[in-house]
């Protein structure tokens, strides 16, 4: 079973916030993380984002797309960065999920990718 | 059919034999499972080249050893190759080697310490002789997550120490049901048509099916082996007419029936024929009982629904469980109507087993919808839409729900 999970919030701040030895020790949990994701033969993909600050975001008005300057969301509540695991089950995607948050303590999202078999 | 593709399916039907007779002479399971890889594909090329050789199984059982010799030759293997001095002292038990090796590599491949995303892996490559690159295109993931998945099974068989042997018989059965959900899992997941190039899932079905007729003549007395390969024959049988050329779902009462397989079809019903009542009947025979009834109406109005009933009435004797019940529901609703019908699904509302089961409002709102109730028929099936994940038929359950609008 395939999830994509999204780890949300505003890295520039958050990054600010912080000491030079958090940073680090940050950087180093997210090459483990993606290290052991690879090494368990559970990564799919994985990538971070560029700030939320260079995104731009495109609208309908007036019938016409446009884009603008910033995020979607909330630059708070704006997608950072992402995996896609291949596991077993929906704990084991969860339990996943909760090492990264024990480590950062910003939420996550954990969303089921929509290719089970159908059953109909 | 092409030479190539004839050379491929005799390398990929050796394949657990010679893994097995060299598993059985050398031990060390994971380092003979790459000579044999190897092996084949250095088959394949030479063969397409200048022909299969006479005795194409001592070719590759010679060019495996030869691989593993050179393994052992290197340095950094010595400690393995005195190991597998060790595991050479295996006592020899005068069976019939290529039947037990290939049943013995599927129990392996199948076992319980491994998860079940490696064990469909390891089945797919050491049994199936499908390559790391086949399997990773047909479950959709990189190459080097699948090359680690396997690795990492084969590490994992390693250490927890498992002898190259059938399971002791008190431990039999519940191994090998082991080893037919694998495969049902496989050829489920090669029923997905959702994502990436359809062309290889439905490979994924081809093999299972190969794996089950094979698993079906290592041991023709079990009779939920047969079962399983039933099952399989008489669903796949449909595989043509279950979807529009554009990938959406067609519901079975709605099939164009003369796309269906009737080779199939045939062969699948004399399984079911041959085995039902030779055994107490099972959890794979039923359905397969239940898909041979379907596959046997030539219009859907034709259907023997009151026979479909009494098999699921054994079916949840033999196997209770929600899932059971929800398809005992249709057929009561098909006998008896669909208020029936409703009141059987309304039983299972409080069953925290079906809280994020898309199909027991699939199924309501299916019922709602023959009982002429569009407005609640066509809720469930948003709610099915919502709580579903199969693309597929989340598109089919959206359009279902506004086709009653």
């Amino acid at each position: 079973m395939k999830y994509l999970i999204m780890m949300f919030g505003d890295q520039a701040s958050m990054m600010e916030m912080r000491s030079k030895e958090w940073i680090v020790e940050m950087i180093d949990f997210m090459n483990k993380f993606s290290d052991d994701l690879a090494n368990a033969g559970e990564l799919v993909s994985a990538e971070g984002l560029a700030d939320a600050s260079r995104a731009k975001t495109v609208r309908i008005e007036d019938g016409v797309p446009v884009a603008t300057d910033g995020p979607f969301a909330e630059s708070k509540e704006s997608l950072a960065g992402y995996w896609i695991v291949d596991v077993e089950n929906e704990a084991r995607a969860i339990e996943l999920a909760s090492r990264v948050v024990a480590f950062t303590h910003g939420p996550i999202e954990v969303r089921q990718i929509a290719d089970a078999p159908p059953e109909l | 059919m092409s030479a190539e593709r004839r050379i491929e399916d005799l390398l990929r039907e050796l394949a657990p034999q010679v893994l097995g007779l060299l598993v059985r002479r050398h031990g060390q399971f994971d380092a003979c499972e790459d000579a044999v890889q190897e092996a084949l594909l250095a088959a394949a090329m030479q063969w397409a080249k200048d022909g299969v050789p006479d005795s194409p199984r001592s070719w590759l059982v010679t060019a495996a050893s030869r691989r593993l010799v050179d393994e052992w030759r290197s340095e950094s293997a010595r400690r393995r190759r005195e190991e597998a001095v060790a595991a050479l002292e295996l006592p020899d038990r005068g069976h019939a080697p290529d039947r037990d090796d290939t049943l013995t590599l599927l129990f392996l491949c199948c076992h319980p310490s491994l998860s079940v995303p490696s064990q469909l892996a390891l089945t797919l490559r050491a049994v199936g002789g499908l390559t790391t690159t086949e399997i990773a295109n047909a479950f959709l993931v990189p190459e080097a997550t699948m090359a680690q998945r396997i690795s990492r099974a084969k590490q994992r068989i390693r250490s927890a120490g498992t002898r190259f042997d059938l399971p002791p018989e008190p431990e039999r059965a519940d191994r090998l049901h082991v080893v037919l959900h694998v495969l049902y899992l496989v050829f489920n997941e090669g029923y997905t048509t959702s994502s990436g190039p359809a062309l290889h899932r439905a490979d994924l079905t081809t093999e299972a099916i190969r794996l089950a007729r094979m698993l079906h003549h290592l041991v023709p007395a079990e009779a939920e082996a047969a079962g399983l390969l039933a099952l399989m024959l008489l669903t796949d049988a449909r595989r043509a007419a279950r979807t529009t050329a554009d990938g959406l779902i067609v519901p079975l009462a709605e099939q164009r029936r003369e796309l269906w397989s009737k080779a199939r079809i045939e062969e699948g019903i004399a399984l079911v024929t041959r085995t039902l009542g030779t055994a107490p009947i099972g959890p794979y025979q039923l359905p397969a009982a239940i898909a041979a009834v379907h596959d046997e109406a030539p219009r859907a109005e034709e259907t023997d629904w009151p026979q479909i009933l009494a098999l699921y009435e054994v079916l949840e004797r033999v196997s209770p469980g929600p899932v059971v019940t929800l398809n005992r529901a249709v057929a009561v609703a098909m006998v008896d109507g669909p208020r029936a019908g409703l009141a059987l699904l309304g039983t299972l509302d409080t069953d925290d087993r079906m809280a994020h089961n898309h199909r027991l409002e699939a199924v309501r709102g299916h019922l709602l919808e023959l009982a002429g109730d569009t407005p609640a028929a066509r809720e469930s099936y948003q709610r099915a839409a919502r709580a579903t994940a199969s693309l597929p038929e989340q598109q089919y359950l959206a359009l279902r729900a506004a086709r009653l609008d």
